[in-house]
């Protein structure tokens, strides 16, 4: 329904979170695929844990969340940079990670730059 | 200048009106249907070369059936130990593990059912209606639109959000008081530059007519189609028409929001269902079409390698024993974001141009009432609840079992981040939030439940994904090289179409490659 989908623009989300916290909207909205252990599911999910690329430039981690990539869906219009950046914090020094947190102010760079475009969203079937 | 394909097209559009354009588009294959309506002719038939076919969707089903009938000696291999692909349909016993989930047995009551993979055909979708009529399949009408359905607005303000409001309503209401409006411009004068001799007169009674507008002053009283407070009965009972809601009302709520989408051309009416359940169309051409002695079901691909003689396939079966099977081609019908993860042997091009395609997080849920309180109590018989809860989407109402006792209905139909996030609740857990938002429409809701059967199309194995989706870049760059052939190798499914997510995609993309196919091998 492609009406619906186009309502998505209009979402705001309902809680503003003050101090949002990164663990529990990783488990809310991320451990579907990537599991609550950040592992992943070979051949399916890449695991967050250990990954080059996730403790990597923030502004291509930001990117890729924001934009979605491959079976990862764009994010931007349902979490707020403040929260994309508390789950990004919380993956980068998670399970091992070690990377330095990533400000919301770098989320909300990249959103108002040209990032490369998300996929254009289909109706539904 | 040279002739482009548009201005081609435009000049037909000049010369000879709209029917002739449409012939024009019909012969670029861009026709306003899916483009094509019949299978390829494969004229001097295959002669028993082998091609083997990596999948059992309809993309697969429709390559075996097609090239077998032409005389190619043909296989199938299928991870499942079922024909289908996201043609599923979930009914009693039918068994479902999400990647990284718990094993759902479905227990819904004999005869119910629910279809989470593709579920309504559209008209246009002849390409789908070619095999329902070839193989006999049993189809009923899917109500995609209601009337008398629900907007659930959450997103609006006022006295009308957050409550169900009658879709008539809103519909008669937006319409009246725009048509009145847009009169009372009309009539100021304000627009007659826009009019040609008689137009404004015509545009005035176009108005009148759209909108229910009454008298001198076209004013927008209402209408009998936005339901009543009592009905029109025997006797003395004339009826007690409504009343519009206040304009500002209805125009904050945002119920409105939803009206336009079963206008879209893949979901306007007529649309089909298979009685019994979408999983019909590959019975139809595993049991008619005889497709079903010419799969090898449980059979994993684990590697494809071709060389200048042919295709070799290494696969594993349920129980470990691995094989290789050859043939002189292959149709593989693997989702991209399934064969990415396999060992392809395909080239860097076609290995980069797969990663361009994004696959859809698609959510679903059926929901086994006890009582079709939809029906009993609302007097809703078939389409949609729309609600602009994302989490949700729709509540879908269903088109089959009339007026019987009980029902499955779809509960959430949601897409994208919002599907992911409500994938990551156990399935009991999607059921109670299917059921709190429910309970906001209709008072029986959580009374009537019964059973559930969920799945997360972006977390089940083989798929990865409800479909796939391109970019207008992606489209551009990547998705013409995975329509050519590579070697032997031809890809095929919906996702190498413009029809995408649908099973017209798929059967239409399996066309196009079997007459590739055939093309080269009636040359060598």
């Amino acid at each position: 329904m492609r009406s619906l989908l186009i309502a998505t623009a209009l979402l705001t989300v309902a809680t503003p979170a003050l101090a949002a916290d990164g663990s529990a909207l990783y488990q809310q909205n991320c451990s579907a695929c990537h599991q609550p252990n950040g592992k992943g599911i070979p051949g399916a999910f890449p695991a967050l844990s250990g990954d080059k690329f996730v403790v990597g430039d923030p502004k291509a981690v930001a990117a890729t969340v924001l934009n979605g990539r491959g079976g990862m869906p764009p994010w931007k219009d349902t979490l707020k940079d403040d929260q994309l950046a508390a789950i990004l914090t919380f993956v980068r020094s998670s399970w091992g990670n070690k990377a330095p947190a990533i400000p919301a102010a770098t989320f909300t760079a990249v959103r108002n730059g040209a990032g490369p475009k998300a996929a254009k969203p289909m109706p539904g079937h | 200048m040279t002739l482009t394909r548009r201005t081609f097209l435009e000049g037909l559009g000049r010369i000879g009106g709209t029917s002739l354009l449409l012939a024009g588009m019909e012969a670029f294959g861009m026709g306003i249907a899916s483009a094509q309506t019949a299978p390829p002719p494969l004229q001097g038939g295959g002669k028993g070369k082998k091609v083997v076919i990596l999948g059992a969707g309809v993309a697969g089903l429709t390559s075996a059936y097609e090239l077998g009938k032409a005389g190619y000696d043909v296989t199938i291999l299928e991870a499942r130990s079922f024909a289908g692909g996201r043609s599923q349909t979930a009914r009693k016993g039918f068994q479902l593990t999400e990647l990284g989930g718990e094993t759902q047995t479905c227990t819904f009551d004999e005869g119910n059912y629910i279809n989470h993979g593709p579920w309504r055909i559209p008209f246009h979708h002849r390409s789908t209606l070619h095999y329902v009529k070839e193989f006999g399949v049993e189809v009923e009408l899917f109500n995609n639109d209601n009337d008398n359905g629900y907007m659930f607005a959450t997103q609006g303000k006022g006295p009308l959000a957050n409550k169900p409001v009658r879709k008539m309503e809103i519909a008669a209401d937006m319409r009246g008081n725009a048509a009145e409006i847009l009169a009372k411009v009309v009539q100021s004068g304000s627009l007659d530059q826009q009019f040609g001799a008689g137009d404004k007169e015509l545009f005035l009674e176009y108005l009148k007519s759209e909108g229910w507008l009454d008298g001198k002053d076209y004013k927008y009283h209402g209408t009998d189609g936005r339901g009543w407070i009592t009905k029109p009965g025997a006797g003395l009972v004339a009826g007690t028409p409504s009343k519009p809601y206040d304009f500002t009302d209805v125009l904050h709520s945002g119920g409105w929001r939803v009206l336009s989408s079963v206008s879209d051309w893949d979901q306007q009416r007529t649309m089909f269902q298979p009685k019994g359940g979408m999983y019909m169309i590959p019975r139809g051409f595993v049991e008619k079409g005889g497709v079903g002695e010419k799969i090898r079901y449980s059979t994993v691909v684990e590697k494809i390698r071709q060389n200048a003689k042919g295709v070799e396939i290494s696969v594993v079966d349920d129980k470990g024993q691995k094989s290789v099977v050859k043939a002189d081609y292959c149709i593989c019908t693997i989702p991209l974001s399934v064969l990415k993860t396999i060992d392809n042997g395909l080239s860097p091009a076609k290995k980069a141009a797969m990663d361009g395609a994004a696959y859809a997080p698609v959510g679903k849920i059926g929901l086994q009432m006890k009582r079709r309180f939809w029906e009993e109590d609302h007097w809703i018989y078939g389409g949609h609840v729309f609600t602009d809860d994302m989490d949700i989407g729709s509540i879908s109402l269903p088109s089959t079992n009339w007026l019987g006792q009980k029902g499955v209905l779809l509960g959430y139909y949601q897409f994208f981040a919002n599907a992911a996030k409500v994938s990551a609740m156990t399935h009991v857990e999607r059921t109670n939030f299917a059921l709190d938002f429910g309970q906001k429409v209709f008072p029986a809701y959580r009374d009537s439940f019964e059973s559930s059967f969920s799945v997360a199309w972006h977390r089940v194995k083989y798929n990865l994904g409800g479909w796939a989706m391109w970019s207008d870049e992606a489209r551009a760059r990547d998705y013409p090289i995975l329509l050519q052939p590579e070697g032997r190798i031809y890809l095929a499914g919906e996702h190498l179409s413009h029809i995408g997510g649908w099973q017209a995609g798929g059967i239409e993309s399996a066309w196009m490659q079997i007459a590739e196919l055939h093309k080269h091998a009636s040359a060598s």
